[in-house]
């Protein structure tokens, strides 16, 4: 899978593409749990290229999100495509997880 | 198919196209194809404990009232009494999968009283066409 991570002043903005499920969960992990250990807490997770996400893809950006958050930052998301939302919605994990409908204002959410 | 995670994407391709056919409505296919996914994974991670290779057989069926879509796997037996629910109050990093299954699925079942393995069994009805609204063919037995 390709993951773009870019730079937005303190904030990583990582950018998968493709499908994010059991079989590049660990990768995505990798690259969350990297950028956190590495003292980049802030992290907006920027979903606009991936059209698929299963429990293994949400389990990894829960899991990054409860890491960040305990260094004291956060995943924030945005740019949910709708059947992506839709997942969010039954795991009740949007009311859990920073959701933003562009990265723009999922940036600006920290200020 | 066959029980490596990788194969999971080509699963969902084959799938999708067969779902087209079947007059669902799209958000529906969409939730079928991650409940499908779902199973798969589980008959990855669970019933062959990650071991690749191994068999998991998917088919789809079709009636005037239904689609039904079996998922069949010949690893470990699904053991319902070890099966807890996600606590979605909790936001759990984990567990998520069955409990997808179950949202997206109007009937569940899964048949462990085989040699070996799991069948699972998922009927959607068609929009208007099931048990409540009084022209649903009633729930299968797996």
């Amino acid at each position: 899978m390709h993951i773009e991570v870019t730079q937005a002043g303190e904030i990583a903005v990582v950018g998968p593409q493709g499908d994010l499920d059991m079989a590049v969960a660990d990768e995505v992990k990798r690259v969350l749990a990297g950028l956190i250990d590495k003292g980049q807490s802030r992290v907006v997770m920027d979903l606009s290229q991936v059209g698929y996400i299963d429990s293994s893809g949400m389990g990894v950006l829960v899991a990054s999100m409860k890491q960040a958050r305990a260094a004291g930052g956060d995943v924030r998301l945005c740019t949910l495509q709708e059947d992506v939302r839709a997942i969010f919605e039954m795991t009740r994990l949007i009311k859990v997880m920073s959701v933003h409908p562009t990265r723009q204002e999922a940036l600006a959410s920290w200020r | 198919m066959t029980s490596e995670a990788e194969q999971l994407v080509r699963l969902r391709k084959w799938l999708r196209e067969e779902l087209v056919g079947h007059d669902l409505p799209k958000p529906e296919q969409s939730n079928l194809l991650l409940a499908v996914g779902e199973l798969c994974a589980n008959s990855i991670q669970h019933a062959y404990d990650g071991r690749g290779g191994q068999p998991i057989h998917v088919s789809v069926r079709s009636s005037a009232d239904s689609l039904v879509i079996e998922v069949e796997d010949f690893g470990k037996p699904f053991d319902a009494e070890q099966y807890e629910g996600p606590e979605l109050d909790a936001a759990p990093d984990s567990g998520y999968g069955l409990f997808l299954v179950k949202t997206i699925a109007d009937s569940l079942s899964f048949d462990v009283a085989r040699e070996r393995g799991t069948k699972w069994t998922i009927v959607k009805y068609r929009p208007g066409r099931g048990p409540a609204d009084g022209k649903g063919s009633g729930t299968p037995r797996g």
